[in-house]
């Protein structure tokens, strides 16, 4: 059912890998890509330690991947299945593995310059624990999942199917009616032979469990008992037998016993939850017809390690009471002294009142409150836990974390050269099979951002390059937008003329749909042997439903190789709304290409504007406005977006 | 009784506010967390060898040659020389070591039984997806011999970049989508550093950078041979290096630095029409190519290594 569980490191190396069915390695290479890399909108912050329940489940290609992230150490548990599969202990499994390997190999995963890790005993490690959530998954119901969370505080596995019909018979036999389990409610035994799965482990222990049962089952309870004394926990044993005609307060005693590694912690969990004794009695039963040893003692040592994980887990969130008036004064001094020479270990604390300052820095600089709040919510997350360099304070440490992640985000996937697209448009090696044709580009936005001036702008810097160029009046709507193009036609023509630039405006004034003029003009273009068609459209507002939907049925019938929006880089637009409306427009096959920022020249180092359609769309920015001339178009440079962000004049 | 006497008059002392007890304390307070820094900062180790910076494009194949170097070495071999590898998303380091009598020797021996001198050395393996290039630029960048500036991960670790090993996948490169991209990244990489040369200046003689263009991949039968993909490369970068000069500002640039904008941008000596790695000579960057692979049944890696060796 599980076709593969890898933990891998964020630097790209499997250190461990389990696999049943071979799964392309695109799928986690894919998932690698979007969850970490893109940061797509739809799994935000999945950055943190969350276990693989908080964590969506990221899907592709017929899989399924549930995961969970150790940010401290930089490793990626990954399980991947069918999709078709419903598998309710997965995100168990993730998160115990992430336990377990954690615990048993975290001082190999620190050491430096190295990507070894030692871990070919984990095999038996996770067989056991797959086992063990595989029997208790066989339970249909939400107990299967208590009853999980207890055994591990208890340190015993919960009962595997022959071992229980093993206890019953023992049951009847030794203990009729006397026996307080008598009177547990809805037994779990029979569901539980009933529901279980036959995954690939559980098929593989079968003859072990089989030889188990056939060894002692014939044997007498007693019988049994030196042989495991002689292994394990003779305690335990005796004790437990004794109990078992006993009153039921008495287990809550053996807990004790039983457990060494009991921390304080879960035994008061134990207590305190209705049921528990129940249960742990359940368990026991089970083991005490246990067979296999070796195993025995494996589950011991998983549900140690486990149980420590619980437990430190707990205590983190509970110890951030201050040590004493003296301890706490010691650590401030400390603390102080290492912010100024650094190398001190960033906490929530410390960065919270500089993470503060850095969102209103960003908000100054018009960055949309959502965006800012992401933004430094991720570079929280990253720094908490890091060593600063040698005098460096903690405010270095995150402009420096900021200016990474800025980066980051700002930078397109892939490479935006516009002329060398045209040239693969227009001029097809001849290896590839693609025919020659004009390369269409349109522009959309809402009105008065600058369309058809920038359109121009753009069409300028081609006709400098010597490509012939169609402009099509696409905005069939406004009444003056025809003639407003022709102007800037007629401008270009004049500019460029001496170059030997050439341009035309194709038009069927008002009143058309622009779609079918759209499409007329591309045609119109392949046939008069133009390079480029630059569509001009209707501005509209981006709540505007009816035009919005327009849209749509424009990207089918032109085709254009890149739609581009213009947003205004002006303070107070709602430029956010704007750009996710229009990314959203164009089908679900089709999205917006890139941004080309307008009048970026009037808003200084307020930048913000940039970065909050980023995010709020995952397009990249291709060029930004500069000023009212033709020339005025610049290829956006993420260093000088970054540069401007964090200047903090 | 005297001790007790002496100890007291000078708790007295100390307690009073005098000039001395005053200057004292200060002098405590200034000197004490500096020494306490110092302390802290030498017990970490202070790493000074060289590194070598492993780029390329995503999946070219530098984690899988990574983990090869690294486990090649190691007598123990886990479940065959190569691991899985993933995309990668933060560099990783890991240390190697080259017999530095006889750079040729195979990178399988396990130098720690051998009497041969061991040069150590970092291999720097780095993410190729676009949007964490801009880093590993950085760090080249910020290779200049002269600033020990912290290059490998942030354990305060310092390291002089010796070499620059850009791996291509040649198998992807022969069916066309791969190329531009690759080879995009492969001109900023070449680019940096001829910036780099620039901005040294002319007082001292700089430090080489040696590339090794490596072609990987090539137990597939699809791969092109090394020759193609250094000439493929070439002809590319000539491609983009035209595009380039005839492309839009970046933003920042005004309209009045026009110059300095595009002379930061020609990449290669002035003039010529078509773009060579022998021009990148000129700025001390000399560009080999040769092929190999890392999995599979081909020319193996053992060349890579050898170049890699000659260069630490
Ligand atoms: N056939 C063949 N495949 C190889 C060779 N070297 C690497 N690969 C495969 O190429 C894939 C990608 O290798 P990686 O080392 O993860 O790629 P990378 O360069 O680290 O990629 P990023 O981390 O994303 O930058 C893996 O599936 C390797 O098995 C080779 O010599 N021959
Ligand atoms: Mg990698």
């Amino acid at each position: 059912m599980l076709d593969t569980f890898e933990i891998l490191t964020t630097s790209g190396v499997v250190l461990w890998s389990r696999t049943y069915a071979s799964v392309s390695p695109t799928v986690v290479n894919n998932f690698i890509t979007d969850v970490f890399i893109e940061e797509k909108s739809s799994v935000a912050g999945a950055k943190n330690g969350a276990s693989a329940a908080e964590n969506p489940p990221y899907k592709h290609d017929q899989h399924t991947l549930r995961w969970t992230f150790e940010k401290e150490l930089g490793i990626i548990f990954v399980a991947v299945y069918r999709s078709l599969l419903h598998i309710s202990w997965i995100d168990k499994l993730v998160d115990n593995i992430r336990a377990l390997f954690v615990g048993l190999y975290r001082d190999e995963l620190t050491k430096p310059n190295t990507t070894i890790v030692e871990c070919l005993t984990f095999d038996q490690y996770f067989d056991q624990q797959l086992r063990e959530l595989e029997q208790a998954g066989g339970k249909s119901d939400a107990r299967a999942f208590k009853n999980e969370v207890l055994s591990e505080d208890t340190g015993d596995e919960p009962p595997s199917p022959p071992n229980l019909t093993r206890s019953q018979q023992a049951q009847r036999g030794a203990s009729p009616g006397s026996s307080p389990n008598v009177s547990r409610p809805g037994t779990p035994s029979t569901n539980h032979l009933l529901v279980a799965k036959a995954g690939p482990v559980a098929k593989m222990s079968r003859r072990a469990r089989k030889m188990q049962n056939t060894n002692s089952a014939p044997a007498s309870s007693s019988d049994e008992g030196p042989a495991r004394k002689a292994k394990a926990k003779p305690v335990k044993r005796g004790r437990k037998w004794d109990a078992d005609g006993l009153a039921d307060e008495d287990d809550g005693v053996q807990l004790d016993y039983s457990v060494p590694t009991l921390t304080s912690d879960s035994e008061v969990e134990a207590g305190a939850r209705p049921g528990a004794v129940e249960e742990v009695d359940a368990s026991t039963w089970g083991s005490q017809a246990k067979g296999k040893f070796v195993l025995k003692d494996l589950g011991d040592e998983v549900h140690s390690i486990l149980a420590d994980a619980d437990a430190k887990k707990s205590a983190a969130t509970k110890t951030d009471a201050p040590s004493g008036l003296v301890g706490s004064g010691l650590s401030a001094i400390g603390g102080l002294f290492r912010n100024v020479v650094g190398g001190k270990v960033l906490t929530k604390q410390d960065l919270e009142k500089a993470m503060k300052g850095m969102e209103e820095h960003l908000l100054k600089k018009n960055v949309a409150r959502e965006a800012a709040v992401r933004l430094c919510e991720g570079v929280e997350k990253e720094l908490v836990g890091v060593k600063t360099g040698s005098f460096e304070s903690i405010n270095a440490r995150i402009q420096k974390a900021m200016e990474v992640s800025l980066t980051k985000m700002l930078t397109p996937t892939s490479s935006l050269d516009l002329l060398r697209e045209i040239d693969a448009i227009t001029s097809p090696s001849a290896t590839s099979l693609r025919k020659a044709r004009p390369y269409v580009m349109s522009i959309v936005g809402v009105n008065g951002v600058g369309k058809s001036t920038n359109l121009s702008k753009i069409c300028f810097f081609l006709l400098q390059n010597k490509y012939k160029v169609l402009i099509a009046a696409g905005d069939t709507f406004r009444s003056g937008a025809v003639e407003q193009l022709a102007v800037h036609v007629r401008n270009l023509k004049e500019l460029t003329a001496r170059e030997g630039g050439q341009v035309e405006l194709y038009q069927k004034g008002y009143g058309k749909d622009a779609a079918t003029v759209a499409k007329d003009a591309v045609a119109y273009a392949a046939q008069e042997g133009f390079d480029v068609v630059l569509i001009d459209t209707a501005g509209r507002r981006h709540n505007d439903q009816r035009l919005m939907s327009s849209l749509e049925k424009f990207a089918k019938f032109a085709q254009p190789d890149k739609i581009l929006m213009v947003g205004e880089a002006l303070v107070g637009t709602d430029s956010v709304a704007q750009a996710r409306n229009f990314n959203a427009a164009f089908g679900s096959g089709r999205s917006l290409d890139g941004f080309i920022i307008s009048k970026c020249d009037t808003v200084g180092d307020m930048v913000g504007t940039l970065v909050s359609i980023v995010h709020a769309t995952n397009v990249p920015v291709l060029f930004v406005g500069v000023g009212q001339h033709y020339s005025d178009l610049r290829n956006f440079s993420v260093k000088w977006a970054v540069e401007k962000l964090l200047s903090s004049a | 009784m005297s001790t007790l006497q002496t100890i007291k008059d000078l708790l007295e002392a100390s307690l009073t506010p005098s000039p001395t007890v005053i200057i004292l304390g200060l002098a405590f307070c200034l000197v004490a967390p500096i020494l306490l820094h110092f302390l802290y900062s030498t017990a970490t180790p202070y790493t000074t060898l060289p590194s070598v910076l492993l780029l390329g494009p995503p999946g070219a194949g530098k984690t899988a040659l990574t983990t090869l170097l690294e486990r090649g070495s190691s007598s123990d071999t886990l479940d065959g020389p190569v691991a899985k590898t993933h995309t990668s998303q933060v560099p990783s380091s890991i240390e190697l070591s080259v017999n530095s009598d006889d750079p040729s020797t195979s990178y399988k021996t396990n130098l720690d039984n051998e009497s041969a001198t061991a040069k150590k050395f970092l291999l720097v393996d780095t993410p190729g997806h676009p949007k964490l290039r801009a880093s590993s630029l950085m760090r080249l960048n910020a290779a200049e011999p002269t600033i020990k500036s912290s290059l490998v991960s942030d354990g305060g670790a310092k390291s002089k970049i010796k070499a620059v090993v850009f791996m291509v996948d040649a198998a992807a490169l022969a069916d066309g989508d791969a190329l531009p991209s690759t080879a995009e990244y492969l001109y900023d990489v070449l680019l940096t550093l001829q910036k780099r040369f620039h901005s040294r200046g002319g007082s001292r003689a700089p430090a080489s950078m040696p590339v090794l263009v490596a072609a990987n991949k090539l137990d597939l039968f699809t791969a092109l041979p090394a020759a193609l993909v250094k000439s493929n490369l070439e002809a590319e970068l000539g491609r983009i290096r035209a595009a380039r000069s005839k492309g839009l500002l970046d933003s920042g640039i005004g309209q009045d630095d026009v110059d300095a904008g595009e002379e930061g941008d020609w990449l290669g000596g002035d003039g010529s029409e078509k773009f060579s790695f022998a021009q990148m000579m000129e700025f001390d960057v000399d560009v080999d190519v040769i092929g190999g692979s890392v999995i599979g049944d081909g020319p193996g890696a053992e060349k890579w290594w050898k170049w890699i060796g000659e260069r630490v």
